[in-house]
């Protein structure tokens, strides 16, 4: 009973730190997810005097990625039909280029003013739409939901340390007699906290195990039963594989400091 | 017979702030030797016998337990020193948690002796200081008396070079205190084991030679 208690006391806190840390590599996948997604629907419009291409405004601002030229034959040829005397081409001649710009980040709505500054410096281009309204509200909610997610995450594993630090005075407590009448005998240090590295390997992996299991059925299973459609498409971010190894080497980490610090602790004095 | 220890203008205490316990002392114990070193209450017997395992380095003057300097030993080499050494406390010193068998076999696992010499040798020790049919209960479980033996039998797992025993019989009545010092009668006689013992009094039934050393005024001498 002490000895499933005392694994108990150790796997709880490791569990907490290890759900702390998965949330937040799910977070920050979802949130790395939802920003390409901004990414990709954002662009800013841009009417230049001359053809341009993805170099030349390369040149004017790095931060742009792709440029999109905007089709406009057809929609002058549709306008013209029906009006005499005038010609498409005249109209296309005096009409600028139009282009829509993607950007390679998400840009709050400062960058995005410099990055329109900078372009319309250029004597070619004409105008710059930034569509600033809806992107800031966009971007705003964005940053607000990582920062809530953030220090929910950053609460959540400071207080799991506390209580494995805790659980560590009890080990160094409960060992530090063994340890001390072993290296009295002779032991050394390796032999000394053998033990207690195998126990507290155990419990690492216990504790890897369940974390993983946990999103691994929230990804596998629980999505698709709780049939939000949102979720089912974005499943994939909620689990991977190699979560299991980032987890397993943080729970390792934890174990190898925790009986560094208990050995260190220990150190032989009076018997 | 060679020195097993030797201590020449030794001078032992906790601190260099701190008072001498034992101060200039010379004296020698030879190979085979069964020695008592008594004393009053506080006259620094225990901290003798730590110096002698190691744990308090020589304030000054010079000790040699087999062939080690004590002022320079390593970590290393004192750990390869203990193994020889079988120590015996007045509280015990049993780790709680393990079963009696396995706290009598501490110095085989030490030196990593494999799984069924250990088995071979707790039932020879267990059987030794009559204890067998304890072999699988927790020391806590057994009388002050039961649990000394079980220190004994550690004691004399690994056929020790030197026993150190430090009031061995302190917290035992009549009857458990005469079965220690029969284990330890037989131990030097048998095994040919160096028998340190501290202790506040000489048993008064003790039927092999032994040696005497008295601390006085924190210097050490021996009684003829």
């Amino acid at each position: 009973m002490k000895y499933i208690k005392e694994h108990i006391m150790f796997i709880f806190p490791m569990l907490a730190i290890l759900l702390g840390i998965e949330s937040f590599i799910v977070f920050d996948r979802m949130s790395q997810n939802y920003e390409q997604e901004l990414k990709a629907d954002y662009s800013m419009l841009v009417l230049a005097n001359t053809s341009m291409d993805l170099a030349a405004f390369k040149q004017l601002d790095g931060s742009i990625s792709a440029i999109d030229s905007i089709e406009k034959r057809s929609i002058v040829e549709e306008m013209v039909q029906g009006m005499s005397g005038i010609s498409a081409e005249d109209i296309m001649q005096a009409l600028p280029h139009f282009y829509t710009v993607h950007l390679g980040n998400y840009l709050d709505t400062q960058a995005i003013e410099q990055i329109k500054n900078r372009l319309v410096a250029s004597e070619n281009i004409k105008k710059v739409e930034t569509f600033d309204k809806s992107h800031n509200a966009s971007y705003n909610l964005f940053v607000f939901i990582k920062i809530v997610l953030w220090t929910f995450v950053g609460f959540m594993t400071l207080t799991s340390l506390f209580l494995v630090i805790k659980q560590m005075e009890i080990w160094q407590y409960s060992h530090k007699e063994r340890m001390q009448v072993m290296e009295i005998f002779g032991a050394s240090t390796m032999l000394k906290s053998g033990i207690l590295f195998k126990r507290a390997t155990i419990d690492a992996i216990i504790a890897t195990m369940i974390t993983s299991g946990l999103f691994a059925f929230l990804r596998f299973i629980w999505v698709h039963k709780s049939n939000i459609e949102m979720l089912m498409q974005k499943e994939a971010l909620l689990f991977a594989y190699k979560d299991i190894a980032i987890l397993g080497g943080i729970a390792m980490l934890i174990v190898v400091t925790s009986v560094i610090m208990v050995v260190v602790g220990s150190k032989e004095n009076k018997l | 017979m060679a020195n097993i220890i030797s201590a020449s203008h030794l001078t032992l205490g906790y601190s260099n702030n701190d008072a001498d316990i034992i101060k200039n002392a010379n004296f020698k114990i030879k190979k085979g030797d069964f020695v008592f070193i008594t004393g009053p209450s506080g006259s620094g017997k225990s901290t003798l016998l730590r110096s002698f395992y190691g744990q308090l380095k020589p304030k000054s003057g010079n000790l040699l337990v087999g062939a080690q300097d004590m002022n320079k030993i390593s970590k290393k080499k004192l750990q390869e020193l203990r193994t020889h050494f079988g120590i015996i406390f007045q509280d015990y010193k049993l780790i709680n948690e393990w079963s009696v068998a396995k706290n009598v076999v501490l110095p085989l696992i030490i030196a990593g002796y494999n799984t069924d010499v250990q088995e071979t040798q707790a039932k020879r020790l267990l059987k030794h200081v009559k204890l067998s049919e304890h072999a699988d209960r927790l020391p806590l479980e057994l009388s002050g008396g039961e649990q000394q033996r079980i220190g004994v039998a550690r004691a004399l797992a690994k056929n020790p070079t030197l026993i150190l025993a430090d009031e061995p019989t302190g917290n035992l009545d009549e009857y458990s205190s005469n079965v220690i010092w029969d284990l330890m009668e037989n131990a030097n006689e048998q095994l040919d084991a160096t028998v340190v013992v501290v202790t506040h009094r000489i048993p008064n039934i003790f039927s092999i030679p032994y040696r005497h050393l008295i601390i006085e005024n924190k210097g050490i001498y021996e009684v003829h």
